[in-house]
């Protein structure tokens, strides 16, 4: 039998599809630019020098959701806007990914109780891949959110449906 | 001019729907649970006249109030039957203040624009209408500016209700 060995030189490698796709999605998640309030600005300070968001692949900021993977929800979402959280997520194409972002895209957070206008988290109007805790969350947060998500899509398949439903 | 000769002035030209001072005041220690007043004086006007007040503030030669700093409203609490409507003028050319107050019935809480005298209201008198549901009679452009369009009740009044969901949208 024909051995393979040594006959494509450095031209072939073999891997799994999964590893290559979940490598390729995780290796360049790219978010949108989009901020609800002062999370933003700890979004902001992320994407910048200092903490370098572009350290995961994950600096390059789109003004379109059509060419962005991921939805960081920085910020309190009120009824107004949710709407429009709506309409930007369902312009993303597939795969993708939601981040909440703080304690108001969480659950609320201190609007909880006497804000009229503000939704009680954010996965009241889109599925969410991850919580981040904090008001506003910690620059390193959010790069551990990062990390978070990019772990579970190093766990998904192609194959396999994933465990919460879009 | 201070608060008195800025209300003087006001009686000298007869300023319409002037109704009286309202000054500050320590609390008396001999009365039981009085707390006094705080904050600034200010001139009780009546609501259904306060358009020519400020008109009168705008154009003395005294006064000359060129800016409308401030409209707002407050519902000062649950069992009282009226809603007050604050107003702060500024007059650059003499660097004085004035805060003017008018009392409006919740029940029908209705009242003339100012937008005539000082397009600077529109945006607070939008506010003021949407969130403790008072009509300014007369307003170019009475859309609510901070609530969605179809918002059901006025947030800002005490006796607000929560709405249960908002276009599918639990609140609970």
């Amino acid at each position: 039998m024909l051995s393979l060995e040594n006959q494509f030189e450095e031209n072939v490698l073999t891997t799994k599809v999964d590893w290559l796709i979940n490598w390729a999605r995780l290796s360049s998640i790219w978010p949108m630019t989009f901020g609800l309030a002062c999370c933003a600005i700890e979004m902001m300070a992320v994407g910048a020098a200092h903490h370098d968001l572009d350290r995961f692949g994950a600096g390059a900021f789109r003004a379109s959701p059509r060419q962005a993977d991921l939805m960081i929800v920085a910020g309190t979402v009120n009824f107004k806007m949710a709407e429009r959280v709506k309409r930007l997520y369902d312009q993303m194409p597939s795969p993708k990914y939601v981040i909440a972002m703080g304690a108001c895209a969480t659950g609320g957070g201190p609007y909880y109780k006497y804000g009229y206008t503000v939704v009680k988290g954010v996965d009241r109007v889109v599925p969410v891949d991850v919580y981040i805790a904090g008001c506003p969350p910690r620059p390193e947060a959010l790069l551990e959110g990062l990390m978070k998500l990019q772990e579970k899509i190093r766990n998904s398949s192609v194959i396999r449906k994933p465990a919460r439903t879009a | 001019m201070d608060f008195q000769a800025i209300h003087d002035r006001l009686r000298a030209v007869a300023a319409p729907g002037l109704v009286s001072a309202d000054l500050p005041r320590k609390p008396d220690p001999k009365v039981k649970k009085d707390k006094g007043r705080a904050g600034d004086p200010f001139v009780l006007v009546e609501a259904q006249r306060l358009v020519e007040f400020l008109e009168v503030c705008r154009d003395d030669d005294r006064l000359k109030f060129e800016q409308l700093i401030d409209l707002s409203a407050t519902d000062p609490a649950k069992d009282d039957a009226q809603l007050w409507i604050n107003v702060q003028l500024l007059s650059l050319k003499f660097r004085h203040r004035l805060a003017i107050k008018c009392l409006l019935p919740k029940a029908a809480p209705s009242m003339p624009s100012t937008v005539p005298v000082y397009r600077a209201s529109q945006w607070h008198e939008r506010e003021c209408a949407e969130m403790f549901g008072i009509t300014f009679v007369g307003h170019p452009d009475p859309r609510n500016i901070l609530l969605p369009d179809d918002w059901v009740g006025s947030p800002m009044r005490k006796d607000y209700e929560f709405p249960k969901e908002y276009h599918g949208i639990s609140c609970e």
